[in-house]
């Protein structure tokens, strides 16, 4: 009797931990699936933003006769989130817990938000393009839910990619950061790809039923990975966490200006805006630019977003490669920049001369200048993030990001539609109202590469002086410099961003 | 199995470690409920089924 007793508490006591949601050990060596594992956040990232932009965008004007400017509003609500991203990530590096967690409790509140505006996404739509009885219903209830929804959303896909990607850092050596942001970019991909072809394929017959199916559908997809992906990764720290019990943190000024000061964080920032702008505008253009100038189909047309992801996947495969052996991830950044020109300037060309074959490969060479870039940026990022700051620096890499991105597709679609409406508009050649926004990226591409080479200098500069000054005060900056790495990086030093140093900020 | 009083078994957590995995359980629960009650309104708008 009592040994059976004895044995079921042992068994229990075995059973117990394995199913706690934290590692137990922190441990030096990450292996390919526990990262392909954490990288799912990023799949619940892209199927978002394809439901939110693609998906619903075309369900609400075309099923649900919802007016296009509110749409264009509703659409662009989490975008008012995005320069928020610098504080979640700021939050996430002061964070107290007992467990000694920084990132899964954000990665987890973000996730219910994203959930819960799923869940409650397609009756607001329903009750928002009057639906049966939602007709008789006061006009507010209808905007106020769907805007309540889009923003929940916004604030859980910003919450949920900076802090995933600030945890990504925190347990990946600094050698193998570009492996992770390789990762991380394709498994975005994946995602936007594979929603968009699942979601496509169950809307064909629109009917509102299969509508709310397919959005909590989403939802429940949302907290599955989610939860898949941060299971047992964030180790519990019982050092860390008495440690933080006892630290008092600076506000998010004072922690700003400390991140910006002696180092080139802003330059970068200003290099990740232009670039991201410069690349992103076109976003949306490409395909009636292929439609109407080129006259190419609609199945054409489609599968040239196929070609853009290849030519990104391409990029990124490169970067990886090029990083892992050694590059300096300004230089990808450049290389990628620079291939971006050739590019759009393809891309203007085309039309004139009615050549559909030079468009397809502009179209998949700024598909891997994006891929260049982004990977290039994103990992110049994370090397240079001080190792307390790892959240602030990748929610400041999303805020600018994001909001680019953003504001390019925005004003992209702004200025097109501005030239179709000037008088006289019906005598200009097809490919006039586009050819502005082209030559407009390859104006903030050049300007982006300028602001690499005076990025460049200030490095130069700053290296020169760190030789003669004293950096006590900076313990941070020289663990993880953002100056051209010297080759002694690349001898066995596993140092991950999360090795428990105290750096007395 | 209680010579650590500060313990809960059967996970090894301290007190407090366990309290916090419990608040993200009982945050999780109570956004759900809110979600649900919220869904549940605004399904009663388009299609009232209570009359």
């Amino acid at each position: 009797m009592f040994r059976t007793r004895d044995f079921a508490l042992r068994k229990i006591r075995q059973i117990g931990p394995r199913y706690m949601p934290f590692a137990d050990v922190a441990t030096d060596d990450l292996p390919l699936s526990r990262l392909l594992r954490l990288s799912l956040f990023q799949v619940t990232v892209g199927m978002a933003l394809v439901l939110l932009v693609g998906t619903l965008n075309r369900v609400m004007i075309v099923e649900l006769f919802v007016p296009a400017t509110l749409v264009g509003v509703m659409i662009s609500l989490p975008l008012l989130f995005a320069p928020f991203r610098a504080l979640i990530g700021y939050r996430s590096d002061i964070h107290k817990s007992a467990l000694g967690w920084r990132r899964v409790p954000y990665i987890w509140k973000g996730t219910m938000l994203q959930f819960g505006g799923f869940a409650i996404m397609p009756f607001a739509l329903l009750v928002l393009s009057g639906y049966d009885q939602a007709a008789d219903a006061p006009l507010w209830i209808g905007h106020a839910s769907a805007a309540l929804a889009f923003l929940l959303v916004g604030a859980g896909v910003h919450t949920v990619q900076t802090v995933g990607l600030a945890l990504a850092t925190d347990l990946v050596p600094v050698e193998d950061q570009p492996k992770v942001v390789g990762l991380m970019y394709v498994m975005l991909l994946v995602g936007m790809i594979g929603a968009a072809l699942i979601f496509g394929a169950l809307l064909t017959d629109y009917t509102p039923g299969k509508l709310v199916q397919v959005v909590q559908g989403a939802a429940v997809v949302t907290v599955v990975l989610n939860l898949l992906a941060l299971w047992k990764q964030e180790p519990r720290d019982r050092d860390r966490a008495r440690r933080m019990e006892a630290e008092t943190h600076d506000d998010f000024i004072d922690a700003w200006r400390l991140f910006v000061r002696g180092r080139t964080a802003v330059g970068l920032l200003v290099v990740i805006g232009l670039g991201t702008m410069g690349f992103g505008m076109a976003d949306v253009l490409l395909e009636p630019y292929g439609g109407q100038v080129l006259e190419l189909s609609v199945a054409m047309t489609t599968r040239l977003t196929a070609v853009f992801a290849f030519g990104g996947l391409i990029g990124f495969a490169i970067a990886s490669r090029v990083l892992l052996d050694g590059a300096d991830p300004i230089d990808v950044a450049w290389w990628g920049t620079l291939a971006g020109l050739p590019a759009f300037a393809a891309i203007i060309a085309s039309g004139p001369l009615t050549l559909p074959a030079l468009f397809v490969a502009g179209t998949g060479l700024a598909g891997l200048g994006a891929g260049l870039f982004g990977h290039g940026t994103l990992t110049a990022t994370m090397r240079s993030a001080p190792r307390e700051q790892v959240g602030l620096a990748l929610g400041a890499w999303g805020a600018v990001q994001a909001t680019a991105a953003g504001i390019a597709v925005a004003l992209g679609g702004i200025i097109r539609d501005l030239v179709t409406a000037l008088p006289g508009a019906a005598d200009f050649r097809p490919e006039t109202p586009y050819t502005p926004v082209f030559s407009l990226e390859l104006g903030l591409l050049l300007a982006a590469l300028l602001a690499i080479v005076v990025l460049r200098r200030k490095q130069a500069r700053l290296h020169q002086t760190s030789r003669y000054r004293n950096r006590q005060d900076r313990p941070d900056t020289s663990a993880a410099p953002i100056e051209p790495t010297p080759p002694v990086r690349r001898q066995k030093e596993r140092e991950t961003h999360d090795d428990n140093r105290v750096t007395a900020l | 199995m209680s010579d650590d009083p500060d313990k809960v078994w059967p996970t090894g957590l301290t007190l407090k470690e366990a309290e916090e995995v419990h608040s993200y359980l009982i945050d999780g629960t109570r956004v759900f409920g809110a979600i649900a009650l919220l869904a549940h309104v605004l399904v009663a708008v388009s299609t009232p089924w209570l009359g």
